[in-house]
């Protein structure tokens, strides 16, 4: 059968999970924005439609081709984030996106893309020790970026381009010490990040601590977003029944507060549902992690699934009021064209890695 | 790879999920409930308001622009969505409010968004909605302040600048605005916005199905603004207007300052607008009328619009060569009535020539056949530079100053005109004609350093403001840029110079010998289009020369320098003088100005 036979080598506990969540994605902005912008939910139908082309011919490339080119995609994803500072263009206070005409693009979202195979291409060359100059290598590769987005500003997706990158070290067998003073490093020097962050960023943390500080804005979306989530109750009001989230309209609610409208329309069962899904999808990816055994595309699984899990959680998190507004998007259920293009490029190379790991194996033993 | 940290990692997600689960279930089945019950009896708006803006005083205390409270009703679409026909046929009937087609569309196409019915509601209006207010279910009234601008504040539109409610772009850029706030939108009140704006205040309440208030949640209380004083002299920005007025001349502009502090006193672009009626809301056909009008009265054209300043400009040009050693302050050149470069042949204003003659006669006589010989000692780069040292081409102040003149050099017209520099060119910049281009505030820069010892400083429009936090008003100080390394003789022969621009035997302001209080000064006449021949006669006034005229009073201890600019005015002796010998005049019997000590 000629469909089973393009498809052989796809796994499809990651497969069809994607394409759920995007499907799902599209149908919750349609009712979270009908009312607001007419044809918003169109344009997250063609980000959609473009995801799952990717999902569809990433898999027939050969990763070790991406990854092998990965340093020229890297500088290439360096200049447009340094692009963004002289020619971006400025939403909401923060100079994040390139106008390209018809669409603006956010490039720091495609460099969580550009620095997974870009680590996996420096951590899994030749030797295996990665304590070596390996490790300072990767950390100036994620560094130049990570600064170049926190000064956009934009703490929430630097933060995700570091969990990838620090998950592969720390698995790849990171020295203990190091590992020890980083962290200490990192105790020392948060005073004087804090010091660096914008007003409203450091505003939202303290309305995270402590909600009567700064109750507008910041504990307001936080409130807001918990009184939907909650008044979903068990099974939800139903698809388009759903009042807190659109009377009170959040503004980021079509992209980082999506999952407000879904906790309001669908309850708990379904709730819980998408947080499995997202469970399901990270870990089916660690487990290629450990069963493949070429070390790049070791490194990409884990690198892969540990920012789906980490940015499905943070979002989350945020929504319920367990973390602060930073600015994530849930990865392929959020409104937007560059994160719903970079997660499906992730997950693209992740079942490249498995169709190719399949092959081998069936000509190899 | 370590076996043992992936293990450890899939806990850490595992783990991190439960956590996630477990508030959900918290969320949504132990507080479902109480949730549900909040946002089906309940819901929880903002409601902001604006405080009052701070006082606008002139340098004298003189009011200029103050709040005062005005009502107006808004709605929330989905209120009254399904009954607005019988809503609007009561507030027809009882309140004889007319509503427009554009906000009965957008009641109707809307949902959460407020939407604002009427403005301004009179007093009669405010009680009848009070006492009618059963029929108005889910209608709301609010008090919104209205800016008012005093009789003096009349005379200076473009500087006042206006408040209004953030476009879409401004609410892009800037996270602290909501669409409520009221910000300045142009000149002093956006200028010093920070300072007036205060902090809007805000208050999420719980309010029940029908729109009514059930209990507050949180309150913010607005913080007023703070109170501002200008620079600007309020007296002198009338009489500048009231002169230029009264001198019959249609457009241009007239900018005062304190050489020594580089205070604003007054900045006029004439013709101005009605500002009361524009802050409050210009209908279709009076915009229109402003907008066709050919003397463009929405354009500021002292801040934002560019000239050739023509002969003003050999003040600098002078110094520089001074400064440089092109010539001494008393050596006589021989200067004609033309001066010629191969087969071209540059002529004098005048067609008597000069004579032999220094740089003082030459300022006198504004002889041009001087400055040719002058500027080509010089070279253009030399000029520019010298333009530049000056502050010409540059922001001194970003926040006052919003366009930047243009400073021509080689490569300046390589790449926008595309050809080379000509030795033509630089005949042409050493009397200002040409490429060279600055705005009316601009020209002040050329004589401020001049007559202060060589003092780039910042310009100032801000004397005062009110500090909230310490309860006491803050005095803005002057700030230096830098210091101009010229000799301080060589400004004393600049200003003898411009002495003899009035007070000379062939001085080409010698009306102004007849002004109250002893000045000096530099003409200009900055060529629009190329006549082809000198005394062809063009009637258009939009094809006229444009009249300059820089003044400086008194002339011992200059306090003032007065700077008018008249587009297309013909010629800086015919229009620009007159109306700067009105100033002074004028401010000389209003006691606004003395011969000093």
């Amino acid at each position: 059968m000629k469909v089973g036979r393009f498809f052989s080598g796809y796994d499809i506990y990651i497969f069809l999970p994607v394409v759920f969540l995007i499907i799902w994605g599209i149908l919750n902005i349609y009712s979270a924005t009908i009312h607001e912008y007419k044809n918003l939910y169109l344009k997250q139908a063609l980000y959609g439609i473009v995801g799952i082309g990717i999902l569809f011919i990433f898999p027939r490339i050969d990763y070790r081709k991406v990854v092998n080119i990965s340093p020229f995609i890297y500088i290439i994803g360096i200049l447009s984030l340094v692009a963004v500072i002289f020619a971006g263009t400025t939403i909401l206070g923060a100079k994040r996106w390139i106008s390209l005409g018809l669409f603006t693009i956010q490039p720091s979202e495609f460099m969580k893309f550009v620095l997974i195979i870009t680590t996996a291409y420096i951590l899994g060359s030749r030797k295996e020790n990665i304590n070596t100059k390996k490790t300072l290598i990767t950390v100036l590769t994620v560094g130049v970026p990570f600064f170049l987005t926190m000064k956009q500003p934009d703490l929430g997706t630097a933060i995700t381009l570091l969990i990838p990158v620090a998950v592969m070290l720390f698995v790849g067998g990171l020295n203990k010490k190091v590992i020890y003073g980083v962290i200490l490093i990192g105790i020392l020097s948060s005073p004087f990040i804090w010091d660096h962050l914008k007003d409203y960023q450091k505003k939202r943390i303290i309305a995270f601590i402590n909600p009567e500080a700064d109750p507008f804005k910041s504990a307001y979306h936080i409130l807001q977003s918990k009184i939907a989530i909650g008044s979903g109750q068990i099974t939800g009001k139903g698809f388009l029944q759903g009042t807190q989230s659109k009377l009170f309209f959040l503004p980021e609610q079509h992209t980082d507060f999506i999952f407000a409208t879904i906790g309001e329309e669908w309850g708990f069962i379904f709730s819980s549902f998408i947080l499995t899904l997202y469970l399901i999808l990270g870990l089916r990816i660690f487990y290629w992690g450990i069963k493949v055994k070429d070390p790049e595309g070791k490194y990409i699984c884990f690198g892969a699934g540990s920012l789906i899990l980490t940015q499905a959680f943070i979002n989350i998190a945020m929504t319920i009021g367990l973390a602060p507004v930073v600015g994530i998007t849930l990865p392929f259920l959020s409104y937007g064209g560059s994160s719903m293009i970079t997660f499906s490029l992730i997950a693209g190379i992740v079942l490249s890695v498995i169709r190719i790991h399949k092959s081998q194996k069936l000509y190899f033993g | 790879m370590n076996t043992d940290r992936i293990k450890k990692l899939i806990y850490l997600f595992i783990i991190a999920f439960i956590i996630l689960e477990g508030r959900l279930f918290y969320l949504q089945v132990i507080k479902g409930d109480y949730y549900r019950k909040i946002s089906e009896k309940n819901h929880i708006r903002i409601m902001i308001s604006n405080p009052p803006r701070g006082k606008i005083y002139d340098r004298n205390g003189i009011l200029l622009a103050y709040d005062e409270p005005s009502f107006q009703i808004y709605t929330y679409p989905y209120l009254v969505k399904k009954r607005f026909d019988s809503i609007k046929k009561d507030l027809e009937k009882i309140l004889q409010i007319k509503i427009p087609e554009k906000i009965e569309k957008k009641i109707k196409n809307g949902y959460a968004s407020k939407v604002i019915i009427k403005k301004k509601l009179t007093q009669n209006q405010v009680k009848k909605f009070i006492d009618n207010w059963q029929f108005f279910e889910g209608i709301f009234l609010e008090v919104q302040p209205r800016r008012v601008y005093t009789k003096y504040a009349r005379y200076m539109p473009h500087l006042l600048g206006y408040v209004g409610l953030p476009s879409e772009k401004e609410l892009k850029e800037n996270p602290d605005l909501t669409t409520d706030t009221l910000i300045g939108k142009s000149g002093v009140e956006k200028m010093f916005d920070r300072y007036l704006k205060g902090d809007y205040g805000a208050k999420a309440v719980m309010v029940d199905a029908k729109g009514r208030i059930v209990r507050t949640l949180w309150e913010k209380q607005p913080k007023r603004g703070s109170d501002i004083y200008l620079t600007v002299d309020a007296r002198v920005q009338k009489i500048a207007y009231e002169a230029f007025k009264e001198s019959g001349q249609k457009s241009g502009a007239v900018v005062i300052v304190d050489p020594k502090t580089y205070d604003i006193i007054a900045l006029l672009s004439f013709p101005i607008y009605d500002i009361q009626k524009f802050s409050d809301g210009l209908n279709k056909k009076e915009w229109e009328n402003l907008l066709k009008n050919r003397y463009k009265p929405l354009f500021n054209k002292a801040l934002n619009g560019i000239y050739p300043p023509g002969s003003i400009f050999k003040i600098t040009v002078a110094l520089a060569a001074l400064q440089e050693g092109v010539v001494a302050p008393y050596q006589k050149i021989f200067s004609g009535s033309q001066f010629q470069i191969g087969k071209w042949v540059y002529r004098n204003w005048d067609p008597r020539g000069c004579g032999k003659i220094n740089i003082m006669q030459a300022l006198e006589m504004s002889c041009d056949t001087y400055f040719y010989k002058v500027g080509l000692d010089l070279g253009s780069e030399k000029i520019s530079f010298y333009a530049r040292l000056f502050g010409l081409g540059e922001k001194l102040s970003p926040e006052i100053e919003q366009k930047k003149g243009r400073i021509p050099d080689p490569q300046w017209k390589i790449s926008n005109i595309g050809e080379p520099w000509y030795l033509g060119d630089t005949v042409n910049y050493s009397i200002g004609q040409g490429f060279l281009a600055i705005t009316p505030f601009d020209s002040t820069k050329i004589l401020v350093p001049v007559l202060n010892g060589g003092y780039v400083l910042k310009p100032k429009l801000l004397k005062a403001y009110f500090d909230m936090e310490k309860r006491r008003f803050v005095k803005v100080e002057t700030q230096r840029i830098r210091k101009l390394q010229i000799k301080r003789f060589f400004y004393n022969v600049i200003k003898k110079g411009l002495y003899q621009v009035i007070y000379g035997e062939r001085g080409t302001a010698k009306l102004l010998s007849l002004a109250p209080v002893k000045n000096g000064g530099k003409t200009g006449t900055a060529q629009v289009f190329r006549h082809k021949k000198r005394k062809e006669k063009i009637e258009k006034w939009y094809l006229q020369n444009h009249a300059w005229f820089i003044d400086f009073v008194p002339y011992r201890k200059p306090r003032y320098v007065i700077s008018v600019f008249v587009e297309h005015g013909i010629g800086g002796s015919r229009t620009a003088v007159p109306i700067t010998k009105a100033i002074i005049q004028k401010m000389y019997s209003e006691g606004i100005l003395n011969e000093g000590r």
